[in-house]
C-alpha cells in the first residue's frame, strides 16, 4: 500500500510542476512574440538609417567623426554585460557570462582602467559569487527595453567617450539570429569603426541629395544616433533571446514532466495491481483456512 | 481635387520602437533644426536634420499633428521618411503634465557644461511639446497660424 501511495504523491507533484512549466512556456511564447515585433520595428528604423548613411557617404562626404576613429592607446574601457533578471531559461545567462568573463580577463591584462557594468540580476549574482567588482548595475531592463531607457545609458557613454573618460566600450549579449539560433557574443561598440553595414542598395544611393543644413552637420548627428540604435538593438536582441531561451527550456521541461508522469503512472498501476492481487490471495487463503477447519 | 490628388506623398514616421505612421499625404510640414519646412509632391531629394517641434500631415481636409523629437528627414521619390527617437501624436500630449515636467527640468541644478547642455535640451524639448499641445488643442485642424 505504502509504495503505491508514495508513487501517486510523486506523480501529483510532477503534475503540479508540469502545470508551472507549461504556463511559463506559454507566457514566454507570448512575450517572445511581443519582443519579436519590437525587434522588427527597430529593424525598420535601422534599415532606413543605413540607407541614409549610404546616401551620405555617396555624396562624396568624408565620413570622419571622433566616434569612428580608434584611439592609439586604450586606457579606459567599459564592459557592459546584458543578462536576464530571472533564471529558468536554459543556458541563456551562463553562455553570456562565460563569454563576458573570458573577455574580462583578456581586457584586464591590457587595459589599466576597466569598468564593469552589468544588467540583470542573474549577471550580478554571478559576479558576486566570483567575487568580482561591478561598477554599475541595472535591473530595470525587462522583456521590453524602451528606447528612452537605453538612450540614457547611450548618452552617458557618448559623453564619457567624447570627454576622453572612455576609450572603448564592449557589450556582451546574446545575439538573436533566428528562433532556433541565438549566439552569445561580445561586440565592441565604441569606437564604432564603420557606419555602413550590410549590402547597400545601389539604385537608391545614386540619387543626388540636398542637405539641410549641410552634410557635415547631418553626419555629426547621424553617428551618435547610429551608436544609440546599435546599443538599443543589443538590448532588444538580448530580450528576444531570453524569451526564446525560456520558451525552449520550459518546453523541454514540460515534455520531460510528461514522460515522467507516464512512467510513474505505469509503475503506480503495477504496484496497485500487485497489491490487489496479494489482497485477493490473502482473502482466498483465509477462506481456504476456514473451510479446512 | 481629382487631378491634384494623383501626385501624393507617402509619409513614414519611424522610431526605434515602432513605425508610428505610414500614410499618404498631399502636404507635409516637418520641423527642421532651424524652422519649419513644407514638402509638397515632387520635392527635390533631401536629407535634413530635424529639431524639436510639430510635424503636420495634410490629406484631403484632415490634418495629423505629431510632436517630433529631433532626428532626420529624408525625401526621395515622393516618399518622406522621418527617423526620430520619439514621435507623439499631438492629441496625446497633456499640457498639464508637460508644464510640470518643464518646471522640474528648469529647477534642476546644472553645474557643469554637460549638465547645462542636457538641461537646455530638456527645456527646449518640453517647450516644443507644450507648443505642439497648445497648437493642437487651440483650434480644429484646418489652417495652421503661428
Amino acid at each position: 500500500m505504502a509504495k503505491a501511495r508514495a508513487l501517486d504523491k510523486r506523480r501529483k507533484s510532477v503534475r503540479n510542476i508540469r502545470k508551472i512549466t507549461r504556463t511559463m512556456e506559454l507566457i514566454a511564447t507570448a512575450r517572445f512574440k511581443k519582443a519579436m515585433d519590437r525587434a522588427h520595428a527597430a529593424t525598420a528604423y535601422t534599415k532606413r538609417m543605413t540607407a541614409l548613411v549610404a546616401d551620405l557617404a555617396h555624396s562624396g562626404l568624408d565620413v570622419d567623426h571622433p566616434l569612428l576613429v580608434e584611439r592609439p592607446t586604450t586606457e579606459r574601457a567599459t564592459l557592459l554585460v546584458l543578462t536576464g533578471n530571472r533564471g529558468l531559461c536554459g543556458g541563456y545567462n551562463s553562455n553570456v557570462l562565460r563569454l563576458a568573463l573570458a573577455r574580462l580577463t583578456e581586457l584586464q591584462t591590457t587595459i589599466p582602467q576597466l569598468r564593469v557594468e552589468v544588467s540583470g540580476k542573474r549577471g550580478l549574482a554571478a559576479f558576486k559569487f566570483r567575487g568580482l567588482a561591478v561598477d554599475e548595475c541595472f535591473t530595470h531592463f525587462e522583456d521590453k527595453p524602451t528606447f528612452g531607457e537605453v538612450d540614457v545609458l547611450a548618452t552617458r557613454y557618448l559623453e564619457e567617450y567624447l570627454a576622453g573618460r572612455l576609450d572603448r566600450l564592449d557589450v556582451a549579449y546574446t545575439k538573436f539570429q533566428s528562433v532556433s539560433r541565438q549566439i552569445a557574443t561580445v561586440e565592441t561598440l565604441l569606437p564604432l569603426g564603420s557606419l555602413a553595414e550590410g549590402p547597400v542598395d545601389e539604385r537608391a544611393s545614386r540619387k543626388q541629395y540636398e542637405f539641410l543644413p549641410s552634410a557635415a552637420s547631418i553626419l555629426e548627428e547621424v553617428v551618435p544616433t547610429s551608436f544609440k540604435i546599435k546599443l538599443f538593438k543589443c538590448f532588444l536582441d538580448a530580450a528576444v533571446s531570453e524569451q526564446v531561451a525560456r520558451m525552449v527550456a520550459m518546453k523541454s521541461a514540460t515534455e520531460n514532466a510528461d514522460g515522467l508522469i507516464k512512467m510513474l503512472s505505469m509503475t503506480y498501476n503495477r504496484a496497485r495491481q500487485s497489491q490487489i492481487t496479494s489482497e485477493i490471495l490473502d482473502v482466498l487463503g483465509g477462506v481456504e483456512a476456514l473451510k479446512s477447519s | 481635387m481629382a487631378g491634384a490628388s494623383e501626385r501624393i506623398l507617402e509619409c513614414v514616421i519611424v522610431t526605434p520602437e515602432a513605425t508610428v505612421l505610414e500614410h499618404p499625404a498631399q502636404f507635409v510640414v516637418v520641423p527642421l533644426y532651424d524652422g519649419e519646412l513644407g514638402i509638397a509632391p515632387g520635392h527635390t531629394p533631401l536629407i535634413g536634420r530635424l529639431g524639436f517641434g510639430e510635424m503636420r500631415l495634410t490629406e484631403g481636409n484632415r490634418t495629423w499633428r505629431f510632436y517630433i523629437d529631433g532626428g532626420f528627414v529624408q525625401v526621395a521619390d515622393n516618399v518622406i521618411s522621418v527617423l526620430t527617437p520619439r514621435a507623439i501624436a499631438a492629441e496625446k500630449l497633456d499640457t498639464a503634465v508637460i508644464g510640470e515636467q518643464l518646471q522640474t527640468v528648469q529647477t534642476r541644478p546644472a553645474n557643469s557644461p554637460e549638465t547645462l547642455a542636457a538641461r537646455e535640451r530638456s527645456i527646449a524639448q518640453s517647450r516644443a511639446q507644450l507648443r505642439v499641445a497648445r497648437h493642437a488643442g487651440g483650434r480644429p485642424a484646418t489652417s495652421a497660424a503661428h
